[in-house]
């Protein structure tokens, strides 16, 4: 009797074990106000990568100018100063 | 940033000025087709992003298939932006394989695998084979149920091979069906062998990228085309898709976080209607045209047959397009090329919508 009880006992654990895992769980901070911050920080990261692409649309601009203008070239035989 | 001294120890040691020389002379022709250029360049960037997400992520997963599920969970629930950068990690993977099918139909398209790029088709599509091999084992990793019967149908089906398909099979899973042991196999092509692999295949093709040029398509190479110097003007176009293309990541990650599935339970029959990752589900859908018994051979591999073909032609069409080697226009190729986009995009629909 013994042995069947601690063998149902431990059955039933194993049972517990099973409704355990199938429960859902968060894949994004559950806290309101944590996800929040993160959908915040998303709109500061946006904002963040439109102002570099600003930046480097610039200096790409500023580089065609001078590469239009044609002074980006070394010029030859330039008298050597040292 | 400004150091004198710092510059001259490495001027006195190496010829730097022989590097810069060489990157100064470098330019990409500029044409209405120039955009493909920048789909290669999009995803070494994702690749990037790959390997340093699956490096932090590799601190905390734990390769054992009575610990990897709960592993995950705890990366996801209880690691400060674990979440993150799992959800990274996965979406970094989708994005980059559409955009490795993107650069191979390109080059395709474009007729950029002609003479004499032969060897920079050959590797991008082994690097391609490799990526989707990438996508397996790292779904597998989950070891939830849906990967595990992805794996099982996957290396169920390599085993339908003739000849060669028993030793794939076994080879694969190392057991004789999908166990721990196929979870530590695939753990060790992820994390050690397929990494390596790509890192040395990806320096190749980038080296004879480099050693050819950018191709031009036959139909404007007789035009006299301009030339935008590679530094810094394509530097900084690539660098403003790269920015895009991490927040287009980012978003996806933060937005659509990816789900984790029940743990897998070897015993347990495949839950119904299930379905492989996206990139799959052409093959998918194509096996199950198949009836199980043709002539009174097996189906599948007949199936599997004609579909190893087709990726065997497909790989070799840089060799059999001859109209493109002699630089002449190859309408056959183009169209052939489009059947095999068509074929894998509407199989893909299908096997979404089914």
């Amino acid at each position: 009797m013994k042995k069947i009880l601690t063998s149902f006992a431990g059955m039933l654990i194993s049972v517990t074990d099973l409704f355990a895992q199938q429960d859902k769980f968060d894949l994004l901070p559950a806290a309101s106000y944590d996800r929040f911050i993160v959908y915040q920080n998303l709109v500061i990261f946006w904002i963040g990568i439109i102002s570099l692409i600003v930046i480097i649309k610039m200096k790409l601009k500023e580089v065609e100018r001078i590469q239009k203008m044609g002074i980006n070239k070394e010029e030859k035989n330039i008298p050597v100063l040292d | 940033m400004n150091c004198p001294r710092l510059k001259n120890w490495f001027w006195e040691r190496y010829n730097i000025d022989e590097i810069r020389d060489l990157v100064k002379q470098k330019s990409v022709p500029k044409h209405k087709y120039e955009i493909w250029y920048y789909t290669g360049g999009i995803t070494l960037f994702l690749f990037i992003i790959q390997f340093i997400t699956g490096m932090v992520l590799s601190f905390y997963y734990v390769p054992h298939f009575e610990h990897a599920h709960k592993s995950i969970i705890e990366i996801v629930t209880k690691l400060n932006m674990g979440w993150f950068f799992r959800s990274l990690h996965h979406w970094g993977a989708q994005i980059a394989i559409v955009m490795l099918f993107t650069h191979l139909w390109s080059t395709l398209l474009l007729k950029a695998y002609r003479k004499p790029r032969e060897f920079v088709w050959v590797s991008g599509f082994i690097l391609l084979g490799i990526a989707i091999f990438f996508g397996l084992s790292g779904y597998f990793l989950l070891w939830d149920e849906r990967a595990f019967a992805a794996v099982r149908v996957a290396t169920g089906g390599a085993g339908n091979l003739p000849v060669v398909g028993g030793f794939i099979k076994a080879f694969l899973r190392g057991d004789i069906d999908v166990t721990g042991d196929t979870l530590t196999r695939f753990y060790a092509f992820h994390v050690g062998i397929l990494p390596l692999v790509t890192l040395c295949l990806m320096v190749l093709h980038i080296l004879l990228v480099q050693y050819h040029g950018m191709s031009v398509p036959v139909s404007i190479k007789k035009e006299k085309l301009k030339e935008t110097p590679f530094f810094p003007n394509f530097v900084y176009k690539d660098l403003i898709i790269w920015l895009v293309m991490l927040g287009i990541v980012v978003t996806l990650a933060t937005l659509v976080p990816p789900e984790i599935g029940k743990k897998a339970d070897p015993l347990a029959p495949a839950p119904e209607n299930i379905k492989p990752e996206w990139y799959f589900l052409f093959l998918f859908q194509t096996l199950k045209l198949f009836p199980g018994e043709i002539l009174g051979l097996n189906g599948e591999t007949i199936a599997i047959l004609l579909i190893s073909a087709g990726i065997l032609f497909f790989f070799l069409i840089p060799f059999f397009d001859r109209k493109s080697q002699r630089e002449e226009r190859s309408t056959l190729f183009t169209w052939i090329g489009l059947i095999y986009f068509l074929y894998f995009v509407l199989m893909t629909i299908i096997g979404f919508i089914s």
